[in-house]
């Protein structure tokens, strides 16, 4: 016997009803202002037509406040599966046509959902942004929602890669749901994010500041770190996720998607032995150095705007996905400073957690002198590095290109912490201080009773440059694994990852270690 | 003490038995509550931080260090002028490199912000700057 006609036409009816969301009114006038409805920015976020809707029929549970007639439908969220790149990704997206995409009890409910189905299946998991906040007229219920949101974001960190992509304002507490997980995209207009906003800041301070100033993408990417990626718009947005989940795999449990070349080439790049200059004080770009190691320069980049004297991001070697963390020379010297050791300290342990290797390019002439670091608090956030170096157990490949000196050489994963292999070029400098301060400390005396105290202190500084000021002194004592061209780097990397692929490394059992935050 | 003959099995033993005070022997046991002396234990505290605030050392103002505008090319780190690219007058395009820094045993090249005539060279070559100095005044 068929269906009932009724009963079909109930369903078409119920349907027609979530499509239509905050009215059609409200869906045309955000199309007018260019933007996206959040239907829309799931479809183009997965392959077509392979969404799978969880909860469409879900509605607002306040009813008060002028809610008791108001229906919201799916409460003001989309969440559900769908794929990128062949693979099942978890993603919801609030709509900001329904209440204002304001968090009620059910839209949070919602969302606790698809976290603990990502959990349980160990997918991926990425959260659009788009609301007002918290849903007032349901009060401490809507309170309640996000602290089950964050308390599901902490679960699923480390077990699947979360990200979070802002397209409209994400305020207040709200913004602890996307602070917790991996990684955020905002779009460069549009999107907000702040605690407190100009009004509240004027009127618990009397300081006049702009929404731009402390809430704008290009103010969480250049200057608070908070985060990750700027779009153009909201199309780009989808694009850097889709891209960033194609080097990372669903979960903790399984290896990145690797796709390694049918051979392995261990051709020459010439081109690679020009980059650093003869003169060791002139800066090179390791932008430059990174597209030529990787296949077809394609880097994605993480936090470019960010403490730019390091630089972090994916990319394959031979088809074997790595994360690279590499000194800029060209931007404050390539020093370590306390925005670095944290943007460095937490890729590194992202890479960690999903089994993705490591590949790190020193040039590094120490740590940033100064009062502003001393009284920052450089001190622990240098020990970040150190310690997610330490820590991590996936491949750990160094490449020393030219200066390593005292303790940033350590932070930048040296042998003693663990490096795996270690490769130094001919103009690598591995010492614990640079000449002239070395000698004025051991040969004080020396050079107060010389004739010529200044002539004495270069030579013993040349001597001691001589010694140092090169790879050898350190690869007799075998804390370099060889003394390689920068044109064979790119294959030897290649052949390096691939035999470090396997490796397997058991710490003694513990809850956590206590990284010093 | 007592002697007392067992049989055990059919076998007799004879023992000796020692009767301590009865009192201690019939009186039930009511273990006394164990109370655990109270410890008075002296609160540990960190040592009070020196009474007046630590404040940052106030480092003397660099000569002519004016507040930075916003055309202003600040010095990313503390170290020593190299050269200046450009004098003032000259017209710059942003991204035009317009000095350089030596510090930590490396030339650090500095860009204009933004496009315009510079206006004022504060500093000289040779001269230290701290990290945020303006280097070039661009209008």
């Amino acid at each position: 016997m068929p269906i009932s006609a009724q009963l079909v036409k109930t369903l078409e009816e119920k349907r027609k009803v979530i499509l239509n969301a905050g009215g059609a009114d409200k869906l045309a006038d955000r199309k007018k202002k260019g933007l996206m409805s959040a239907r829309e920015r799931l479809e183009a976020f997965f392959e077509p037509g392979t969404f799978m809707e969880f909860g469409a029929h879900a509605q607002n549970q306040g009813r008060e406040f002028g809610l008791a007639d108001k229906q919201f439908p799916c409460d003001g969220v989309i969440t559900g599966i769908g794929y990128v790149d062949g693979r099942p990704v978890a993603a919801y997206s609030q709509d900001f046509t329904v209440g204002g995409g304001s968090l009620g009890s059910m839209h949070a409910k919602k969302i606790c959902d698809l976290q603990d189905y990502a959990i349980k299946t160990g997918m991926p998991f990425i959260g659009i942004n788009d609301s007002g906040g918290a849903r007032i007229q349901e009060g401490d219920a809507a309170l309640a929602g996000y602290g089950q949101i964050f308390f599901r974001n902490v679960l699923a960190s480390g077990v699947v890669p979360q990200i979070s992509i802002l397209m409209g304002p994400c305020a207040g507490g709200a913004v602890y749901s996307p602070a917790l997980t991996d990684f955020i995209i905002m779009t460069k207009s549009n999107a907000q994010m702040f605690i407190c906003g100009p009004e509240v800041i004027k009127a618990a301070t009397g300081q006049t500041v702009t929404m731009d100033e402390i809430g704008s993408a290009a103010a969480h990417a250049s200057v608070s770190g908070n985060i990750h990626f700027v779009a153009e718009d909201e199309k780009h947005a989808l694009q850097i996720a889709r891209k960033l989940l194609s080097f990372v795999p669903a979960n903790n449990v399984q290896d990145p998607p690797h796709r390694p070349t049918p051979t392995l080439s261990l051709d020459i790049d010439p081109g690679m032995n020009d980059i650093v200059p003869e003169d060791p004080k002139a800066p090179f770009d390791v932008l430059k150095v990174i597209a030529r190691l990787v296949d077809g320069g394609d880097f994605l980049e993480v936090q470019r705007d960010f403490a730019k004297n390091i630089v972090v991001g994916w990319a394959r070697i031979q088809g074997i996905v790595v994360g690279i963390i590499a000194n800029q020379p060209a931007v404050k010297a390539g020093t370590l400073d306390i925005d670095a050791s944290d943007k460095s300290a937490r890729f590194i342990r992202f890479c960690n957690i999903f089994n993705i290797p490591i590949v790190t390019l020193v040039d590094v002439p120490g740590f940033l002198p100064g009062i502003a670091q001393e009284r920052g608090g450089i001190i622990r956030h240098g020990a970040k590095m150190l310690f997610a170096y330490a820590a991590a157990t996936v491949p750990k490949i160094t490449v020393i290109m030219r200066k390593a000196y005292g303790g940033a050489y350590l932070a930048m994963c040296s042998a003693d912490l663990g490096a795996d292999l270690v490769f130094a070029w001919p103009t690598a400098e591995i010492a614990v201080m640079g000449g002239e301060g070395a000698v004025s400390i051991l040969f004080k005396r020396e050079i107060a009773a010389a004739s010529e105290p200044k002539k004495k202190a270069k030579e013993l500084a040349a001597e001691y440059r001589e010694k140092f000021a090169a790879p050898y002194e350190a690869a007799s004592k075998a804390f370099i694994t060889d003394i390689i061209m920068p044109s064979q780097t790119r294959g030897i990397l290649a052949m390096a990852l691939r035999n470090t692929l396997a490796k397997r490394e058991s710490r003694p059992p513990k809850k956590h270690g206590n990284i010093p935050l | 003490m007592k002697k007392l003959r067992v049989t055990v099995e059919g076998k007799s033993y004879e023992v000796l038995v020692e009767m301590l005070d009865d009192s201690q022997v019939a009186a039930p046991v009511v273990s006394a509550p164990v109370v655990a002396a109270p410890v008075v234990s002296a609160p540990v505290v960190s040592a009070p931080v020196v009474s007046a605030p630590v404040v940052a050392p106030v480092v003397a103002p660099a000569p002519k260090a004016a507040p930075s505008g916003p055309g202003d090319v600040l010095s990313p780190l503390a170290g020593k002028v190299v050269s200046f690219e450009v004098k003032v007058g000259d017209k710059v395009t942003e991204g035009q490199q317009v000095a350089t820094i030596e510090a930590m045993k490396m030339n650090t090249y500095i860009y204009a912000a933004s496009a315009g005539t510079v206006t004022a060279i504060p500093v000289a070559p040779g001269d230290g700057v701290n990290e945020g100095a303006v280097l070039v005044s661009i209008a």
